[in-house]
């Protein structure tokens, strides 16, 4: 019964409210939906075919993750949902928003109040001279090609995937630390709940499931992006392929990350 | 005041910290860890220093040195322990060692020393071992019975054997105690996104460290324990002692400058944030404590220690305070490398705050706990092996 | 004098081998108990990992997976320009809300001040920090006197926050094309 709302749903989406209300639908199918409808294990796949790939490792798609820094509004929507997705505990941060503003002396201040979990509401008052510039820029985990915390980890706890996502399993790790200190992005942390160490994945149990990572999902003005760069028509794909500004962050460091900034400012660390 | 002090608003105003930056992961532990590692390493090489080198002025502290070596090589991975988030899980770096990391051999390397200085220890007590035996009762029986391996054979032939091996032990370990104590240096000199620590010049330093530290705490303890037993010090070795700490130190506060020196004068980009930490917050740990107090007057002191003819007396007085004085040295270094590079924070902008607790599970209480016991420790195997000739019941029959 | 000896001279030697030699095997042994199964299947790791990461629960849905219980929300959200924002980031995720196809909990709605906070999050001009092309920017208190409305009066009040214009809309479809929307 539910694929035929679902069906009839997709096909149209307002002619379906109007048949309800017109009482075109039975009643009856209507009172179906709250009691056995959406689960989170069937929510509609945003990536399409992902459910049909059971294998070990992702074979079909090679996935990439671009920020756009030109977009972002600091609104911090992508902070909740990480953190209501993750439940990571308090003063802990898989992602979070930066604020860099320059003023007329070329002085740069960065300021992360929360890992901008809270938003931007208030202005910084403590700068002295006129504002030239100003923009926010999330970080997240940099799913580095050659990634530091994967070498330095003495028991293979953390490990990098076929499909190359860095990964970390709670099951095994020692919590020694040392990937906190390798890596050059400061994107880890020991999860106090677990006493184990944590970071983004890019939403790895959500991207298996055919669903987009939680921050993307969320971004109102789509400044994170994440897609196929297999697939040409993508906009991934088009963004790392045409003329864009696009760089990385320390890429001095030799970790070749994964994850691309648009429009990313050298002032950026 | 002022200039200083418009530095220190101006890094205020931009001091920006990565959110995860904010917490110092490695604390205490992690500074006390190379501390004692570097204490078992140097006071294993004044050992080999006789054993294979053949100081022959060294003789009187050879055995004793081995055994504080010990005392504290029990200890070494007691703060590891306390630091893990996942303890019981530790062992799965000897079982699933990474060939990656750096840290992985810790266990491997830690282990065979461990094994080399148990098993160097057991075969030259062995002749007192076997007197010990005979003359002891009860679970000192006992346990002499295990330490001796059940054997009684002190013939000229066994202890040939012995002797050979434990030349062959002494050999391999000293490529071994530097290859323990370089490769701790290394576990820091091989993070490369901290700029202070990752230098080729780390592993070095630690290790000349630790030779200071070692013979340091040789002299140290040698001093006190005769003095509070009332036994009569051999002043050669401790004047010979005091020469290797020298000279070890020499080499030690020259590279832990030229390290520091190299970056300045090459100046890129990281020197900025290590010109901010080391006149920042590292001011008082490094420059007015580890070099202007217990690094220069020690230097000075070695020197004229060294080199000028002074009554045993004052050799006896000054040279315990300056071991002392190289003790704090070392663990202040060991803080202000530990700590301190955790301190900048990899935005590159600023820098976070770490103070110590008392009675955390890494507090002050609890490094202060880890440190004596290596001593207790020390006091109870001195209740098992004698460690001066005169106490040794077969003494006339060492040949080692 | 030749002193005769229970012990053959190399018996302590051949002992510590045999010590050595055990500790060895029970390190091997022990080993092979507690090695995960799946250890080295794909690399230095467990391989089951990967199954335990794919396994973490979701927390968070879609807007789809919401909108499909609440059409009524569905058309205002849809048909409005926000209709990227995200339901979660204002009421909370979803698995709070339902657990196996079965409404567990409500979900919070924002109330009065929170309402206003959560707009100013986006809108506030203030924040200079906001690309134009990305978003509509407003000043407070300043928007408020420009529209002639009560300084008090929050952001909801004239703005449904499904559809921020849909009210502002239908105001002018009422008053005429060129009326303000007071």
């Amino acid at each position: 019964m539910m694929d035929v709302i679902q069906k009839e749903m997709s096909r149209d989406r307002r002619a379906f409210i109007k048949n309800v209300l017109s009482g075109t639908i039975a009643g009856s199918l209507l009172l179906v939906i709250p009691a056995g409808a959406m689960d989170l294990g069937n929510i509609p796949e945003q990536i399409t075919g992902m459910r049909d790939d059971t294998e070990p490792f992702i074979t079909k798609r090679k996935f990439a993750f671009i920020v756009d820094i030109t977009r972002c509004i600091g609104c911090g929507s992508c902070c909740v949902a990480d953190k209501n997705e993750y439940q990571v505990p308090d003063g802990m941060y898989r992602t979070w928003v930066e604020r860099y503003v320059i003023d007329d002396e070329d002085n740069v201040y960065v300021d992360s109040p929360n890992g901008g979990l809270d938003g931007y509401q208030e202005p910084r008052k403590d700068i002295p001279h006129p504002v030239r510039d100003t923009f926010f820029v999330p970080k997240l985990c940099n799913m580095c090609e050659h990634p530091s915390c994967v070498q330095v980890c003495p028991v293979g706890a953390t490990y990098q995937t076929d499909d190359g996502f860095v990964l970390i399993d709670a099951k095994r790790c020692v919590a020694c630390g040392y990937c906190i200190q390798a890596c050059p992005y400061s994107v880890r942390f020991i999860n106090p709940k677990t006493k184990t160490a944590d970071k983004c994945t890019w939403c790895y149990h959500r991207v298996r499931k055919g669903l987009l990572p939680v921050c993307v999902n969320v971004c109102p003005v789509q400044a994170r992006k994440f897609g196929d760069l297999n697939d040409k028509e993508s906009e991934v794909y088009k963004i790392l392929h045409q003329p864009h500004v696009v760089s990385i962050l320390k890429p001095g460091m030799g970790n070749k990350p994964s994850l691309h900034y648009v429009g990313l400012r050298r002032e950026v660390v | 005041m002022s200039p200083e002090h418009g530095v220190a608003a101006a890094t205020a105003l931009t001091n920006f910290v990565f959110p995860n930056d904010l917490h110092v992961h490695w604390s205490l532990m992690i500074v006390l860890y190379p501390y004692i590692t570097g204490i078992v390493a140097g006071a294993f090489i004044v050992s080999s220093l006789y054993h294979v080198f053949h100081i022959e002025s060294l003789k009187p502290v050879s055995r004793y040195a081995l055994i504080f070596a010990l005392a504290f090589v029990a200890f070494a991975t007691m703060p590891l322990l306390n630091h893990l988030g996942h303890p019981e899980r530790a062992m799965s770096m000897m079982f699933t060692p990474s060939a990656s990391s750096a840290m992985a051999g810790f266990g491997y390397i830690y282990s065979a020393y461990t094994v080399l200085l148990i098993l160097e220890i057991l075969l030259i007590y062995r002749p007192t071992l076997v007197a010990l035996k005979k003359t002891s009762t009860g679970y000192m029986q006992k346990l002499y019975g295990v330490l001796t391996l059940g054997s009684d054979n002190v013939s000229e032939k066994s202890l040939a054997l012995d002797h050979k091996i434990i030349a062959f032990l002494a050999a391999i370990g000293i490529p071994m105690a530097c290859t323990l104590h370089g490769y701790v240096g290394f576990i820091f000199g091989g993070v490369k996104a901290n700029p202070m620590w990752a230098t080729p010049l780390m592993p070095v330093i630690f290790l000349l460290s630790a030779s200071v530290s070692g013979i340091a705490g040789i002299i140290l303890s040698y001093i006190l324990i005769k003095t509070f037993t009332r036994k009569a010090l051999d002043m050669d070795c401790v004047r010979t002692l005091i020469k290797f700490l020298w000279g070890c130190f020499i080499l030690d506060f020259v590279f832990e400058m030229l390290e520091l020196f190299s970056h300045y004068y090459m100046a890129t980009h990281h020197w900025h944030q290590l010109h901010a930490l080391y006149f920042g917050p590292l001011y008082g740990t490094f420059w007015v404590a580890q070099v202007g107090i217990f690094s220069v007057i020690p230097f000075v002191a070695l020197g004229i220690l060294s080199l000028v003819k002074l009554p045993d007396g004052v050799v006896k007085f000054f040279g315990s305070i300056v071991s002392l004085m190289i003790l704090i040295q070392v663990l202040l270094m060991r803080w202000n490398v530990v700590i301190g590079g955790q301190l900048m924070s990899k935005s590159e902008r600023g820098h976070t705050v770490f103070h110590p607790e008392w009675f955390e599970k890494e507090g002050i209480l609890v490094s202060i706990i880890i440190m004596i016991l290596p001593i207790v420790f020390l006091f109870l195997l001195s209740k098992v092996f004698p460690f001066w000739l005169d106490d040794d019941p077969a003494a006339n029959k060492q040949s080692v | 004098m030749q002193q005769e000896y229970k012990s053959k001279s190399y018996s302590h030697v051949f002992k510590i081998i045999l010590i050595l030699i055990a500790v060895l095997g029970l390190g091997v042994a022990v080993r092979a108990m507690v090695m995960p199964k799946t250890f080295g299947e794909f690399g230095h790791y467990r391989g089951s990992a990967i199954e335990d990461e794919m396994n973490r629960p979701i927390r968070n849905g879609t807007n789809a997976s919401c909108l499909v219980c609440h059409p009524y929300i569905r058309q205002m959200h849809l048909e409005g320009v926000h209709n990227t924002v995200s339901c979660e980031f204002c009421h909370g995720p979803m698995a709070d809300h339902v657990k196996d196809g079965k409404v567990i909990a409500d979900l919070p709605m924002k109330q009065g001040e929170e309402i206003k906070k959560l707009c100013l999050r986006c809108h506030n001009q203030i924040i200079r920090a906001r690309p134009k092309e990305s978003i509509k920017m407003i000043s407070m208190p300043q928007h408020l006197e420009e529209k002639h409305v009560r300084i008090d009066h929050n952001c909801n009040q004239c703005h449904n926050v499904h559809a921020p214009l849909m009210w502002v809309n239908q105001a002018k479809a009422i008053v005429g094309a060129g009326g303000d929307s007071k």
